[in-house]
């Protein structure tokens, strides 16, 4: 940034030509996120025609922009990297792997939503273009470079996240959820910009991350670790860390059911992709005392997570809960700073996209169908209705990391990765947790399956009969079926995955310098 | 506002079709005749610094007696009537009497009112009105303060005074009064959008927020190269925005004397309600003068001065000259703004007051798209010609 | 000390007395609408400052946002649902008091430390005073026009979600089957936590 300032500076009123301007933004960058934003900005003017036409149109329309954006991500796959404006975003690979778990999320909740929506008798198109919003917040945050662009990336992020929480205005919960999700989340973005100013002092005025990185490893020590907190406590809010977890189980228990599977996946790969940028990428001269942090968080994110979900009676309840758990197994991942680390949190974060969103299809089934959403409900389901019992079975497996689902892998992967690393109490204390979150999980499937069906709840006993000719339910069940397929096979395919995300972690030149440093930190004390 | 006068721009982007004469410079001849006496440059500087000020705290007080006087006369001529007679020739004195009158009643605060809120809020609605005055010029350097930011100013200073109409209406502990001043914010934050939108476009052409650059943008052709013929749907924009800003008829409804009294102003008496009294009128004056300043050339004379300097053959930096043309400067500026005034005070008498629903329809519904319409018309003239329309 | 400098240190002590003060104001009153006119104050000592350090259109655009739009929606706020209610009393008030008190007693004193202690050395950009509306214009549409630019989708939808929330119109039947809406789709058997049908209080 101040090479720019004193090009503009020195030129005084002499900005570059159009061509040159245009030229330099290399603004082809964010054409993911434009595609999203037309789908949005189509699907808010198709609204207007009608409630008919908007539940009719405005599902292609969001297919059509997040399949484009898809699209658009694979061909900017190890492209040549070039900053774009002015150093404000960069689309690594690092960006374009998550920002294709982000779209990809949105699709598959999309997809879960049509039904769900309608059955609420809430707007369809308003529902689409916050969650889109939403969409294009979280993907520019991935790529985002700039403090200025992290920032608002991130309240565009969160205050679409807060509108969607509270789509509900009948349904107290939801107001009371969205509610407490603003005041949190408005506290953190407070706390965010304190450690951003004391950022942009320590640096005499600069917001990109790559010069706040050189001016950390020359600042005074007791103002950067101030602002390192400062910073890290938002990340921490966002992937919902503990301590910094209190308002997930309200928020999930109280939002439309959707909503939760898009903000545990979505908003949490944002989260993670922010961590990687601001902590790998600009305090790799803080590298042991962030680390000594995350440690501190991931171990207390996986016991607690794990260990207050056993007592749950709500399904989403519990699915919170486990949430902070896997956040905690990504965050080994992290602390590691090798090669393999960022690639199995890369891995680990795309299973968990198809695992998660199976678990929340199969629960929004449950819940159209009967309005219940306690486990005890569940009792007996599998006589009534194979393919929830199934699918939800067969998700909550692979979440718990049993062999050969396609957590177990990434799971695996996460662990050795830690162990290699001499990581061992974080290791030993995630295979402990995933231990006691395979208990719960079972208990569940248990429910499910085992009951003799007189024992079978009064909510499955007076199950309705299947149907699946309602519009958007063949959406759902479309989602339903591919998570599930992609969970069950993905394992045993994983092999694409796993070079998918050692692509990932080899093209994006952050990473590669913390791997670097750190490698060469290990052959120095070796 | 102290530091940044010491500071003006250096070298403000003027894109005029002709020359900008030098004017008279106030300041410069006044620090120059103490230094002759002996002072300082800074002494010189400091005795200078409360004297504009002053001036136009005079200059509006005695605008807004001016004010009164007029609103009296022309609304009691509309009513077929006399009006004021006794108070001096043509009852001219009438608007002192009014206010000695108001000097000397009894402060009443009522006994379940929040006394300190309710001696705040007229003293903030008035602030900031009289602190605006600071960027209005009556010629190139007879303003106070030519600060970079000049007409934006203006808007932010006046986004103050709904706080102290709420402070009112709330501290007064009476419902009409607490209506009145919810419905003064209300209108004041919604028609501020179209009227710094409509701003926004004049700036466009000017290239400049400076209220002196504006002017002098408007000073190429007489009466030809005013804003008005650019800006049309802005000029009427504007116009409409500021009579709301001032809650002037057919926006009174604050005020509204068959619903609420007298609105936020219920409780008041004395010499605090002298100061509504006041901040209204200096608003209206400040936004007539503010129009013929954006629309109608500022001090600029239908011909130009300096056209009319080289018909006479006289050359325009002689000293008479110079102060010549800085009076017809004044005289225009005042005499544009009292016709504004004058167009005001019809329109109070022969408009309906809108309803609470139909103004803020007008001013969300209507104004706002329109302005912003006007604001992308004003940008695509000014790419398509930029000759005429501030290149 | 010449008159200039003098001047703008007797600025800056009003500006800082009036701003600390004003923002105890806003956190300590118990009364919430001096909170709200008091954080006015604050935003215009900020303005206040903003100038000081020669950053008029920033100022200004602190007094148009701050005081002008977010201050006199959060007073429009306070004033449209100023009704007195009897809260239930949280358990152990005072207790939280101090601990919250001590927290921020505690991250004050390190922030001051750690501000004292740490050697601003940098000088930063230069100050550009009146030019600074052309500087601001030229970044925004340059190495900020990212963040610019979306903004405005914050804003928007932002804009969209107000009025999605604050409409009544919640249809009363599925659009496509015609059954009725059912917006407790979770779980239904546990009562809420907010109160949904609030007891009919007798008319005052």
């Amino acid at each position: 940034m101040p090479t720019l300032l004193a090009d503009l500076g020195g030129a005084g009123l002499g900005m570059p030509s159009m061509g040159d301007l245009s030229l330099q933004l290399n603004a082809g960058a964010i054409a993911p996120e434009v595609a999203v934003l037309l789908a949005l900005l189509i699907s808010l003017l198709v609204d207007l025609a009608g409630e008919k036409a908007a539940s009719r149109w405005v599902p292609p329309i969001c297919y059509g922009g997040l399949g484009a954006a898809l699209v658009l991500l694979a061909l900017q796959w190890n492209s040549p990297l070039a900053p774009s404006f002015f150093g404000g975003f960069l689309a690594d690979n690092l960006a374009v792997a998550f920002r294709a778990v982000v779209a990809a999320s949105t699709l598959i909740t999309l997809l879960l939503s049509w039904r769900y929506v309608e059955r609420s008798g809430t707007p369809v198109g308003e529902y689409a273009a916050i969650l889109l919003a939403a969409t294009v917040g979280a993907m520019i945050l991935c790529g985002s470079t700039d403090l200025v662009s992290i920032f608002i990336s991130l309240e565009t992020l969160s205050v679409s996240s807060y509108l969607l929480a509270g789509y509900m205005k009948r349904d107290a919960r939801s107001s009371e959820a969205a509610l407490k999700y603003l005041l949190v989340g408005s506290a953190a973005a407070a706390v965010f910009l304190y450690g951003a100013s004391l950022l942009y002092g320590i640096t005499g005025g600069a917001t990109d991350l790559a010069s706040i990185a050189v001016a950390l490893q020359t600042s005074a020590k007791p103002v950067a670790a101030l602002s390192l907190v400062f910073v890290l406590a938002t990340v921490a809010f966002k992937i919902a860390a503990v301590p910094f977890h209190q308002w997930t189980p309200d928020v999930y228990e109280g939002s439309p059911t959707p909503v939760v599977a898009f903000l545990s996946v979505g908003s949490k790969a944002a989260g993670f992709a922010l961590a990687l940028r601001i902590l790998v990428g600009c305090f790799e001269s803080f590298n042991e005392q962030w680390k000594l942090l995350f440690t501190v968080l991931a171990l207390l994110s996986m016991v607690l997570g794990n260990v207050v979900a056993l007592a749950q009676t709500s399904m989403k309840r519990m699915l919170a809960y486990s949430s902070i758990g896997q956040a905690g197994f990504v965050m080994i991942g992290m602390v590691c700073g090798t090669e393999d680390g960022f690639a199995a949190m890369v891995l680990y974060m795309a299973s968990y996209l198809f695992m998660n969103l199976g678990a929340f299809a199969c629960i929004i089934l449950f819940s159209l169908r009967t309005g219940s959403d306690r486990i005890a409900d569940y009792a007996g389901l599998y006589q009534k209705d194979p393919l929830i019992t199934l699918g939800l079975s067969l998700c909550l497996l692979s979440l718990g990391g049993i062999p050969p689902m396609l957590g177990f892998f990434g799971k695996i992967y996460l662990f050795f990765a830690g162990w290699a690393d001499h990581q061992y109490l974080l290791v030993v204390v995630g295979l402990i947790t995933s231990v006691v979150s395979i208990y719960y999980y079972i208990s569940v499937i248990k429910m499910m399956v085992v009951k003799e069906p007189q024992e079978a709840s009064d909510v499955v006993k007076e199950y309705p009969a299947i149907t699946w000719n309602l519009a958007g339910m063949p959406s759902l069940r479309a989602a339903l079926v591919g998570c599930v397929l992609v969970t069950a096979v993905g394992g045993i395919l994983s092999n694409p995955l796993f070079m998918w995300a050692s692509s990932t972690v080899a093209g994006t030149p952050i990473l590669q310098q913390a791997i670097a440093a750190s490698g060469g930190g290990a052959a120095a004390l070796g | 506002m102290v530091i940044t006068t010491d500071c003006l721009l250096a070298a403000p982007i003027v894109t005029t079709l002709a020359a900008v004469p030098p004017g008279l410079d106030l300041e410069a001849s006044f620090e120059a005749a103490f230094q002759g006496f002996g002072l300082s440059p800074g002494a010189a500087h400091l005795l200078w610094l409360p004297l504009p000020m002053l001036l136009v705290l005079v200059a509006a007080v005695v605008g807004v007696l001016v004010n009164v006087w007029l609103e009296r006369k022309i609304s009691a001529a509309v009513q077929q009537r006399i009006g004021p007679e006794y108070a001096g020739a043509l009852g001219v004195l009438q608007p002192i009497a009014d206010g000695l009158k108001l000097l000397f009643k009894e402060d009443v605060i009522p006994a379940r009112a929040d006394g300190l809120l309710f001696t705040l809020g007229p003293v903030l609605v008035l602030i900031p009105v009289i602190l605006s005055w600071l960027v209005v010029p009556f010629g190139q350097h007879l303003l106070i303060s030519n600060v970079g930011i000049g007409i934006f100013l203006w808007i932010s200073l006046s986004s103050i005074q709904p706080i102290g109409l709420l402070m009112s209406g709330y501290a007064s502990n009476n419902k009409y009064s607490l209506l009145g001043g919810l419905r003064a914010a209300a209108q004041s934050i919604s028609y501020e959008i179209p009227l710094a939108l409509a701003v926004l476009a004049v700036v466009m052409m000017s290239n400049s927020l400076s209220t002196v650059d504006i002017v002098n943008q408007q000073s190429g052709a007489g009466i030809l190269s005013w804003n008005i013929w650019r800006q049309p749907v802005g000029f009427v924009i504007f116009w409409i925005c500021a009579l709301a800003e001032c809650e002037r008829l057919p926006f009174d409804l604050p005020e509204a004397e068959e619903e609420l009294v007298a609105g936020y102003q219920t409780e008041y008496s004395g010499m605090k309600f002298a100061l509504f009294y006041l901040g209204s009128y200096i608003n209206l004056v400040l936004s007539a003068l503010l129009v013929s300043v954006l629309y109608l050339g500022g001090w600029g004379f239908p011909l130009p001065v300096e056209w009319l300097a080289g018909w006479l053959h006289q050359p325009i930096d002689a000293p008479l000259v110079q102060l010549i043309t800085a009076s017809v400067g004044i005289v225009m500026t005042v005499l544009k703004a009292y016709l504004l005034v004058f167009l005001a005070i019809l329109l109070r008498w022969t408009t309906p007051r809108v309803r609470i629903d139909q103004l803020l329809d007008l001013g969300w519904k209507f104004l706002l798209p329109i302005a912003l319409v006007n604001l992308l018309v004003t940008a695509a003239l000014k790419l398509a010609f930029p000759a005429v329309f501030g290149g | 000390m010449t008159i200039a400098s003098f001047t703008q240190l007797i600025c800056f002590s009003i500006l800082s007395i009036t701003l600390v003060l004003g923002a105890l104001g806003v956190v300590l009153l118990p009364n919430i609408v001096y909170s709200a006119f008091l954080l006015g104050g604050v935003f215009l000592s900020v303005a206040g400052l903003y100038l000081l350090l020669n950053a008029s259109f920033v100022a200004a655009a602190q007094v148009l946002v701050y005081v002008g739009a977010v201050n006199v929606l959060i007073l429009f706020a306070i004033m449209l649902v100023n009704k007195k209610e009897n809260l239930a009393a949280v358990p152990g008030l005072p207790l939280r008091r101090v601990l919250s008190g001590l927290v921020c007693g505690g991250l004050l004193a390190l922030l001051i430390r750690v501000a004292f202690t740490t050697p601003w050395a940098l000088p930063g950009p230069s100050p550009v005073g009146e030019e600074a509306t052309i500087r601001i214009g030229e970044h925004l549409f340059s190495d900020y026009l990212l963040p610019f630019e979306l903004a405005s989708v914050l804003l928007l939808m932002a804009m969209i979600g107000a009025i999605v929330l604050a409409r009544r119109d919640v249809f009363s039947s599925d659009i496509v089957t015609g059954a009725p809406v059912d917006q407790g789709l979770i779980e239904k058997a546990r009562t809420p936590l907010l109160v949904q049908n609030p007891v009919q209080e007798p008319v005052r």
